[in-house]
């Protein structure tokens, strides 16, 4: 996804071979909760202080990832769903996840960060990462579909209610917001 | 010709067949194809395409997902096969495949069909 918009600071973290291994050793394919779920760390995350958009008590939850990003689908799609999207909503929310997900293991040379939460009114998963857009208008125009890349963040703006994207040379935050349906 | 690889979360299944006499390559995905393993997906798919078949149809009925790295494969399997004369097909694709394909608006140029016999009778 937008290979001129990103800066590469450092080779990308290489590829984990493991689910394949077992899916052989198994003789079946791999399960909707991948192998390497354990793998994810899950933290309380503390209410940064003066940042009014985060939520006031739920429970903000925060993985961390490099390539594991079916794992991170799983997760995405579980809370989306408890959250109160539906099923068609909660595949968008994690395809946008996964979108952005992928774009760390392209562009950056360190393992990005997801934390998710919700409310009455909305769910917002946001992904940090050490990667630079350099691009204001990144993912906001439609590519062709010959273009080698430069899909992931225009789907991404597709089908979220609302996108924000935070970069500076510390790196890029990115909030996915998705409205609730109304109780 | 047969032969079944799996890279990381992903199996892809190749077969020679026929129908009403037509020769087609039957490349079957499943799993979950992302920016993890599209290299992989690539490749597997360049060595279908590099046997100019005048058929690929890719069943993706047991894709659970695929994101816009793995969507760029498919089209580039498009790209090629129309260049050498041959015709892509995709087949039964899951509701988050089918919402990839509809909002690239990549299902209006590759055809996606209900069955894989519906692909091969074109």
């Amino acid at each position: 996804m937008n290979e001129g918009s990103y800066v590469r600071p450092g080779p990308s973290v290489s590829r984990a071979g493991v689910s394949c291994l077992l899916m052989a050793r198994e003789g079946k394919t791999a399960q909707r909760e991948p192998a390497g779920q354990e793998a994810l760390t899950r933290q309380p995350v503390p209410r940064p202080d003066g940042d009014d958009r985060l939520p006031p008590s739920d429970d903000p939850v925060s993985y961390t990832y490099t390539t594991d990003l079916a794992a991170i689908r799983a997760v995405v799609h579980r809370y989306a769903i408890q959250a109160g999207l539906t099923e068609a909503r909660a595949i968008d929310l994690t395809l946008a996840v996964s979108e952005v997900a992928a774009n760390t293991v392209k562009h950056a040379k360190s393992p990005g960060s997801l934390k998710i939460w919700y409310d009455v009114k909305e769910i917002v998963c946001q992904i940090h990462d050490e990667g630079i857009i350099t691009d204001p208008l990144a993912g906001r125009r439609q590519p062709s579909l010959d273009a080698s890349g430069g899909h992931g963040l225009w789907i991404v703006n597709q089908v979220c209610d609302q996108v924000e994207i935070l970069s500076d040379a510390t790196g890029t935050t990115i909030r996915l917001h998705m409205n609730l349906p109304h109780a | 010709m047969w032969y079944n690889k799996c890279v990381d979360l992903l199996t892809v299944s190749v077969t020679a067949r026929e129908s009403a006499g037509e020769l087609y390559t039957l490349v079957e995905i499943a799993g979950e194809a992302d920016v993890t393993n599209t290299d992989e997906l690539r490749r597997l798919l360049d060595e279908e395409v590099s046997q100019q078949p005048h058929t690929l149809i890719i069943d993706l009925s047991g894709l659970r997902f695929m994101d816009s790295s793995a969507l760029h494969a498919l089209l580039r399997v498009n790209r090629s096969l129309d260049r050498q004369g041959g015709v892509l097909a995709l087949v039964s694709p899951q509701a988050a495949v089918a919402k990839i394909l509809r909002l690239t608006t990549a299902d209006r140029l590759i055809p996606v069909f209900d069955s894989v016999a519906e692909a091969a009778a074109g």
